[in-house]
């Protein structure tokens, strides 16, 4: 069957000019990520900031051009569609719902532009389906008519999914979803996208540097760090029994709402990642609490979806 | 005598009540974590504590006291004597509290010569040794580095050893690690943990991350709607407890092992209701399944070690 996505050696390099006469700098941002997710699964990709999240989500969306490697959608590369036919196909949710809707348009014509854009549908049609699916995310028609402002941050990542699905596309990506939100509307907003997964089929991926959430509505994950997945595996399994030095400290470094167990030590040290300058070897060796000498030279070998040195037999 | 006892303070914006009935009480040596959802008044009690509000922000309280001295009637002279000196403040956004025209050394020097007098260069050690203390490698190279030279996490570190410079009694730290990541975060807190429990520090400190406040509370107080509607020890609020938004908020965190992945998870239905002038009552009961008609009127916090403000608990 063919993979709802899939990514094969992606890699993203841009070059950064520091100062005036400062020399060029290459900045991997991704660097050779492969993926192959089936449809109707939700992927959660975790990593601290700057691991690359962001701008695999942009080349998956297709808003920046790879370096290298290529996107497939149900088996079409993104790279030789054109942008209403990359709609059709993929759509995404992002973290600000504030600055995410046109603020002078009213919510229905937010979540109508998409279609407007595809062409082919009558006015009266275009109104039609917006307001169902608005009413399918919990927003009435009557605060359809209201401009985003006057919506609280809740109701507008409703509209924001609204907008996303109202083309009824195969892959949603989600980026952050719900980190600009409280938890109690962080909660509701879970709760409709698992929703709207399970009656849509839709295929997720879902960016999130919230451990807890991934784990509550991922199927797989895959942990990112300067610009590659450093662990892939099933959710369940990744949880139970994390193999990377790296997806152990992040999981370390999960705060549980459980009194009692104090804040842990995660072993990290300071010296942060730079994807301007990333280190030989293993990428991840001068943080590892376990590196041994082979790890500051060779890159390590894929051992069972994880990279790692101490993995090999 | 408690380190600073806050008794029915009040803060008004206008027609906006933000504060409408905190008591908030931290010990020497405990942390006392003020928990809640944006906009339910956490940041503007510790600014009021302070003394930092805005312009034309009212104020009143019963009392306000910091070890015993009454900060209620002191003016802006006294009040910046005491702050940055026996009481030092952490807040969320670390890039921008810190000053990008000035080098690290030359902030944290004047935080102490300010104060404590003394020359340039002593105070110059003591920012070395601190920064040092709170886990910044090579603390004399940082010494001459300005703000945007840091990553997030050596700037919050920095802004804690700014804060340690004359040796606070209170540390009040607003969301001080929000802006971090999680593995950073943890970091974070536990230095503040140690530095705590080694300075005997009482350390209030303001979260909306329930998951920090079980890991590093003495004591909880939960906010809602401009009041603080529970406050108890940190097990017993976790274990037990009282109030339903409290319960509410409880039910609305994924925790893995606890509830099964994709599980439905508990939410508080409805909205925060507009806190304009002559509102009464708990601001919690348009959106709580006990309500009843007495929540309209003013209540007062029940119990004695463990307090709640809802009628339930009377």
């Amino acid at each position: 069957m063919t993979p709802a996505i899939e990514i094969r050696n992606l890699a993203k390099r841009f070059n950064v000019k520091q100062g005036f006469f400062g020399k060029p700098r290459e900045v991997r941002a991704v660097d050779g990520v492969n993926l192959r997710l089936e449809e109707g699964a939700t992927l959660g990709i975790v990593g601290e900031s700057g691991c690359g999240k962001s701008t695999l989500a942009k080349l998956i969306l297709g808003l920046l051009a790879p370096t290298e490697g290529d996107v497939l959608v149900a088996g079409q590369s993104l790279g030789a569609l054109d942008r209403r036919a990359r709609a059709r196909l993929i759509q995404p949710v992002f973290q600000d719902p504030f600055s995410s809707l046109n603020p002078r348009r009213r919510v229905v014509d937010v979540v109508a532009m998409p279609l407007v854009a595809q062409g082919g549908l009558s006015g009266a049609e275009i109104r039609a389906q917006s307001l169902a699916m608005l009413e399918r995310v919990g927003i009435s028609a009557e605060m359809a008519g209201r401009y985003p402002a006057q919506l609280s941050g809740g109701q507008r990542q409703r509209v924001a999914i609204a907008r996303a699905l109202v083309l009824r596309p195969r892959i949603l990506l989600c980026d952050e979803p719900t980190s600009a939100l409280d938890v109690s509307v962080q909660a509701q907003i879970l709760n409709l996208l698992a929703e709207l997964r399970r009656d849509m089929g839709i295929t997720t991926l879902f960016i999130s540097h919230n451990l807890a959430v991934v784990e509550h509505v991922a199927d797989a994950v895959a942990v990112m760090y300067l610009g590659r997945f450093v662990e892939y595996a099933p959710a369940k399994e990744l949880f139970a029994a994390p193999r990377h030095p790296y997806t152990r400290a992040l999981l370390a470094s999960v705060l549980t709402p459980e009194p009692g167990l104090g804040v842990p030590d995660v072993g990290l040290g300071d010296a942060m990642p730079d994807p301007s300058n990333i280190p030989p070897g293993c990428r991840f060796h001068p943080r590892c609490p376990v590196a041994i000498a082979r790890c500051s030279t060779e890159a390590p070998p894929l051992v069972g979806g994880a990279e790692c040195h101490l993995l090999t037999p | 005598m408690s380190l600073l006892e806050v008794r029915d303070l009040h803060v008004r914006f206008g027609q906006t009540a933000a504060v409408r009935g905190a008591d908030i009480v931290v010990e020497r040596g405990e942390t006392h974590c003020i928990v809640g959802e944006s906009g339910c008044g956490k940041s503007v009690t510790s600014l009021a504590v302070m003394g930092l509000l805005a312009k034309g922000a009212e104020r009143r309280a019963a009392r306000m006291a910091f070890d015993g001295i009454d900060l209620l009637p002191m003016n802006e002279r006294a009040l910046s004597r005491l702050r940055g000196d026996r009481i030092a403040m952490i807040f969320q956004e670390p890039m921008t509290s810190l000053n990008p025209a000035y080098t690290v050394g030359s902030q944290m020097a004047e935080v102490r010569t300010r104060h404590k007098g003394g020359t340039r260069r002593a105070a110059l050690d003591r920012a070395e040794e601190l920064l040092g203390r709170v886990g910044i490698t090579a603390p004399g190279l940082r010494l001459g580095q300005f703000p945007h030279q840091l990553s997030g996490g050596l700037r919050q570190r920095v802004m804690i050893a700014m804060a340690l410079m004359n040796d606070p009694e209170l540390l009040i730290a607003d969301e001080p690690t929000t802006a971090l990541d999680v593995t950073i975060q943890a970091q974070i807190l536990r230095l503040l943990a140690q530095l705590q429990a080694e300075l005997g520090l009482g350390l209030m400190l303001i979260t909306h991350d329930l998951g920090v406040v079980a890991r590093v509370a003495t004591r909880v107080s939960v906010m809602y709607a401009g009041q603080v509607v529970e406050t108890a020890t940190t097990a017993e609020l976790f274990a037990n407890p009282r109030h339903p938004y409290t319960r509410g908020l409880l039910d609305c965190l994924p925790v893995p092992g606890k509830l099964p992945p994709g599980s439905q998870l508990g939410t508080i239905p409805g909205m925060v209701p507009k806190l304009t002038e002559g509102f009464r009552g708990c601001g919690f009961r348009s959106r709580c399944a006990y309500a009843q008609p007495a929540c309209e009127a003013d209540i007062p916090l029940y119990g004695t070690t463990h307090l709640s403000r809802c009628v339930l608990s009377a």
